[in-house]
């Protein structure tokens, strides 16, 4: 498996697509929360952490639409296929290098956290930083979960725009269903369901550096369900 | 040993293979003729298990290749056709990635498939930039490594210049030794170059497993003679 995601992240170092997803997604995510931090003037990662699941919602599939779609249509998946490797590794290795890209785009929002820590220690009240290193993992479950949306919907088309959109919408619905909006449209016996099923309500107690064994069951069922589905799309055989 | 017995493969209403009977021992090296469409690939991608049979039986080693797949898949090397290949690799990242997933360790192993083959001047070139006949070669070596019993190559030397398909029959007749090979091709004349057991199959149906002719010519003739008779 070491050589399977040695391959796939070899490929977002070999190319620009890689390289210009991250950066743009960390360049989204700085702005967008410094944008409106001295109009609340609020030393607190909360909002942040609230972004983020949005950004997330196009990074994550910008990322790993191509990974089994391109593959399916180049036909480079018939010669992983004929290799003694098996469907979940093969999903597996994609799916930690699709983690491990997005964990490098977190990582380069570790500025916001660690500036706002020294600028706050000037006035008092400074941030607290397991609070927010919680908030991380949480962003982390939440990528883990959006990766194994998109690379199930890359496993049934050979057309990575339509992975891409494919994802985007299931993802779209799935936060929307955490949102006031979602409350006041959604009919009242499906809303706490629905609710329940969006990983930004499972996010929320992270992002107050709580970490819930609830959430946790749910993002890697959540993961591991969709992981599964796409085991079973690629060992489907015609 | 590779076993198939009255295989079929429908695709809707379309036949692709119909009971086809064959087998393949230690040692021989199979020609498999046909014209376009008339199911040789279908063949070789059921012998790998990569589509499954709608009846009949594929047994290789004596395992399912559908069931079996992990025990199988070490003992086999594919080229399939048009030769897919991850572009944006170097040659020699590529070989060395198959050779981790295939559990070769040995540097060296790979630096003689890479001789073998006649590609040490590309091994640091992107495999997009190479040649058709290159990324053949490259191709054959990432089949070669793990020395698997059994090489199914489908129509290896496909689009390559005569100088080229000369460098690849070689090659195929150097890496024979105590393997089943079994390849596709349209060129008659490299079956009698190199096979020692003629299979054709015409809209896919077996009409010939037999030696090949051993008169110049002689493959060229019964080809004409079934092909145009089915």
């Amino acid at each position: 498996m070491k050589a399977l995601l040695k391959k796939e992240l070899a490929f977002y170092l070999n190319n620009p697509l890689g390289y210009i997803v991250i950066v743009l997604f960390a360049v989204f995510a700085n702005f967008m929360f410094v944008k409106d931090i001295f109009v609340t003037g609020s030393a607190s990662m909360r909002p942040f952490f609230d972004i983020l699941p949005w950004l997330l919602m196009v990074f994550v599939p910008a990322l790993t639409m191509r990974m089994i779609a391109e593959e399916k249509r180049t036909n480079t998946m018939e010669v992983m296929l004929s290799l003694p490797v098996s469907e979940t590794q093969l999903v597996l290795s994609k799916f930690f290098a699709g983690w491990l890209l997005t964990a490098i785009g977190l990582a380069l929002t570790l500025g916001l956290p660690i500036s706002m820590y020294m600028l706050t220690g000037q006035v008092g009240g400074r941030i607290y930083l397991p609070e927010v290193f919680v908030g991380y993992i949480g962003e982390l479950f939440v990528a883990a979960s959006f990766i194994s949306i998109s690379l199930f919907f890359s496993s049934l088309t050979k057309n990575q725009i339509v992975a891409f959109l494919a994802s985007i919408v299931t993802i779209f619905f799935l936060v929307i269903f955490s949102t006031d909006f979602a409350s006041s449209v959604i009919p009242p016996f499906l809303e706490s369901g629905l609710n329940y099923l969006s990983p930004v309500v499972q996010l929320s107690g992270f992002s107050k550096g709580i970490i819930d064994i609830r959430a946790l069951f749910y993002f890697v069922s959540f993961t591991s369900l969709f992981l599964f589905l796409t085991v079973v799309d690629l060992e489907r055989r015609p | 040993m590779i076993t198939l017995t009255e295989v079929s493969k429908q695709y809707g209403h379309t036949h692709a293979v119909e009971d086809v009977t064959f087998t393949a021992q230690k040692g021989e090296i199979i020609g498999f003729l046909g014209p376009n469409g008339a199911g040789k690939t279908t063949t070789m991608k059921l012998i790998l298990g990569l589509i499954r049979p709608t009846s009949g039986k594929v047994r290789v080693n004596k395992l399912n290749p559908l069931i079996d797949r992990m025990a199988i898949l070490p003992e086999i090397g594919y080229l399939p056709e048009n030769n897919p290949l991850y572009g944006d690799m170097k040659v020699v990242e590529y070989l060395r990635c198959i050779a981790e997933i295939k559990g070769v360790t040995d540097p060296q192993k790979i630096q003689d498939i890479i001789e073998n083959v006649d590609i040490t001047e590309k091994a640091t070139a992107k495999i997009d930039e190479l040649s058709r006949g290159y990324r053949q070669r490259v191709g054959l070596a990432a089949a070669l490594i793990g020395d698997p019993h059994i090489l199914i190559l489908d129509e290896p030397t496909s689009g390559l210049d005569p100088i080229e398909q000369e460098k690849i029959k070689n090659l195929i007749k150097k890496s024979a030794k105590n393997k089943i090979i079994i390849f596709s091709t349209h060129v008659l004349s490299e079956v009698e170059d190199i096979a020692t057991r003629l299979v054709i199959i015409s809209d896919g149906e077996v009409v010939y497993d037999g030696d090949k002719p051993k008169r110049t010519g002689g493959v060229e003739k019964l080809f004409k003679k079934l092909v145009a008779k089915s």
